[in-house]
């Protein structure tokens, strides 16, 4: 099958600081990848470049998205085209409700598909689905987008909102760091849901446990702006014992 | 001195449609009160224990073929224990340029109860300078909220008293340019006596060459102890050659008093901006989406719900760049 998603040779910058120094990576549709690394490795870098922000420069390489040029597009046509990032440090944004914002981003995604708009009570009734498939409670609908809400509340309104989006590429930067057991249960259960054979996910980690909810095909692991190790699932746990300095020193 | 159009439009506060169509000769209508007509001031009193059921809605409107100099006066009073709700709206009906003194009083007596909307929204020929002298007595309480959504040169001159005590006193601005627009805001406020309490909140947003212009002075006098006085002036550039010149200033001669200010000139947020796009936001919906998130803390003050949503979308469509003006309201002013 063709790859959904094809990064190739990537280089990325910010300012004078390479950050990605070649970055190769192949998802097809279905697929599941976990991407580790440690503290600086890039990751986040990574996620930022594909969703389309300007603070880094991309100074060589190619992405594909479904054949087209990810690289060219600006963010908000990768998100109508089908991507979705579930930020690490989700933003908070004063005085734009919670149900305004998510109305919004339906409503232009619904636009671009040539879809009609959804009537008030179908919109109403899917978010109150979606919102149900991370437990989070309606009160937050009327609140500002991630305003007070705790580091867990708001990796569930990321998974929220891609629930409402329905993308067919979702990367996930550490959706994970900051939940309890129960709400790391309750959105890895929110994602699986949303699992289809046509559809893909990279999930950014640094803890085995959430591997053991989301299952992945392969596990890469980033190192100062390069992936120096793919392998499958098992490779979670050995970082979980050993850390990373044996893969590391093994590639230096 | 020519005094400008005034309507009165009794169904505002349920449907804000104006019955009364814009008259030929001048014309005034009244509620629980007097008017003088003829080359008076406009003058409305709401008597002693009067509890205005609707909103009074005043336009003044500029139309061409008149002087393009005028002056005129208009006097509010409101007397003990009264209830007022009056918006006043400032329009041009065309491009010729136009200058406008406008000398406004308010005084609420003891115990009275005001909201007071001033609505301008002019071409950029018009010139409009006006000036405010308000009084509060003792336990009186004003809610005041301009809008300046559009106009060549607005200057709003707001000279507050509050001379009895427990007077309460919010004032609440919202100022929009965008061309070569000047919004100039001047409130110099006085608590005159002890356990007065006022609040200020004004913000702009300034885009291509605008100007704006705030200076805020609060001022205590010795003998007015415990007093509360807070204000807070924020601007939004848009534009690398809009400008915003904020100077707050605080005179206090008392010692047992909470007094505060701010003032901030900022842009739109990036991060924000930026999540929104990830959402599918247009980058043009993100930035009216931030735009109106930021003029909302001011048009929130107001406390009709119709009139709130109609000046909000008021400023939304001025925020577009479309043309604003109120569907159902008469000649679409307003
Ligand atoms: N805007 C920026 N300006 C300068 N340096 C940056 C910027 N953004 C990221 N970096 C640097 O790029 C490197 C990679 O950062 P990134 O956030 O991608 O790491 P990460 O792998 O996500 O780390 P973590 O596991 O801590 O989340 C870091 O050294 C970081 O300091
Ligand atoms: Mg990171």
């Amino acid at each position: 099958m063709d790859a959904m998603l094809k990064i190739t040779d990537l280089h990325a910058s910010v300012g004078e600081k390479e950050i990605l120094k070649g970055i190769n990576l192949e998802i097809r549709p279905g697929e599941v990848h976990a991407i580790m690394g440690p503290n600086g490795s890039g990751k986040s870098t990574l996620s930022a470049v594909l969703a389309g922000k300007e603070t880094f420069t991309v100074t060589s390489g190619e992405i594909l998205f479904e054949g087209r040029d990810l690289l060219a597009m600006s963010p908000e046509e990768r998100s109508w085209a089908g991507v979705f990032l579930g930020f690490q440090y989700p933003v908070e944004i004063p005085g734009v409700s919670n149900v305004n914002f998510i109305k919004a981003a339906v409503a232009e995604h619904r636009a671009q598909r040539g879809l009609p708009a959804l009537s008030a009570a179908e919109f109403l009734k899917q978010m109150r689905e979606k919102m149900a498939y991370v437990e989070m409670d309606s009160s937050f609908s009327s609140r500002g987008v991630n305003v007070g809400f705790s580091g867990g509340e708001k990796k569930r309104n990321e998974i929220f909102q891609m629930a409402m989006l329905d993308p067919k590429l979702a990367i996930l930067d550490e959706t994970d760091s900051g939940l309890d057991v129960d709400a790391l249960r309750i959105v890895a259960t929110g994602v699986n849901r949303m699992k289809r054979p046509d559809n893909a996910a990279i999930v950014i980690t640094h803890y085995q446990r959430l591997l053991d909810y989301i299952i992945p095909d392969v596990i890469h692991v980033l190192y100062k702006g390069r992936i120096i190790m793919t392998a499958g699932k098992e490779l979670a746990l050995e970082i979980e014992k050993k850390g990373y300095d044996w893969i590391i020193n093994d590639k230096a | 001195m020519t005094k400008p159009d005034f309507i009165y439009a009794p169904s505002l506060k349920k449907e804000f449609r104006c019955k009364v169509p814009l008259p030929d000769t001048r014309q005034l209508f009244v509620v629980n009160g007097t008017v003088q007509g003829g080359g008076a001031p406009l003058d409305i009193r709401i008597g002693e224990g009067e509890r205005m059921e609707r909103m009074l809605q005043i336009i003044d409107v500029r139309d061409s073929g008149r002087s393009n100099e005028l002056s005129y006066c208009e006097n509010f009073n409101f007397g003990k224990g009264a209830l007022g709700r009056i918006v006043k709206c400032s329009h041009t009906f065309s491009l010729d340029s136009f200058r406008t003194k406008e000398k406004v009083t308010i005084s609420l007596g003891e115990d009275s109860d005001v909201e007071f909307i001033v609505m301008q929204n002019e071409h950029n020929g018009a010139e409009h300078d006006t000036s405010y002298e308000i009084k509060l007595e003792s336990g009186a309480r004003l809610n005041m909220v301009f809008l300046s959504l559009h106009g060549g040169v607005v200057r709003n001159n707001v000279k507050v008293s509050l001379c009895g005590p427990h007077a309460d006193c919010n004032l609440s601005g919202l100022y929009l340019t965008d061309g070569e627009q000047l919004m100039d805001y001047s409130v110099d406020l006085v608590h005159e006596v002890p356990e007065c309490r006022s609040a200020q909140m004004f913000k702009g947003v300034l885009d291509d060459r605008g100007v704006a212009h705030f200076n805020g002075l609060i001022k205590v006098v010795p003998d007015a102890q415990k007093t509360e006085a807070f204000q807070a002036n924020h601007n939004l550039l848009l534009s690398d050659s809009s400008r915003a010149y904020s100077k707050p200033q605080l005179e206090i001669y008392a010692d047992d008093v909470k007094c505060s200010h701010g003032a901030t000139v900022g842009r739109l947020n990036e991060d924000e901006l930026f999540y929104m796009r990830t959402r599918g936001i247009p980058v043009r919906e993100a930035r009216l989406l931030q735009q109106m998130a930021f003029a909302n803390e001011v048009l929130e003050k107001i406390s009709s719900r119709e009139l709130r949503e109609r000046m909000a979308s008021l400023t939304e469509k001025r925020l577009r760049g479309e043309f604003a003006h109120c569907r159902n309201c008469s000649r679409n002013c307003c």
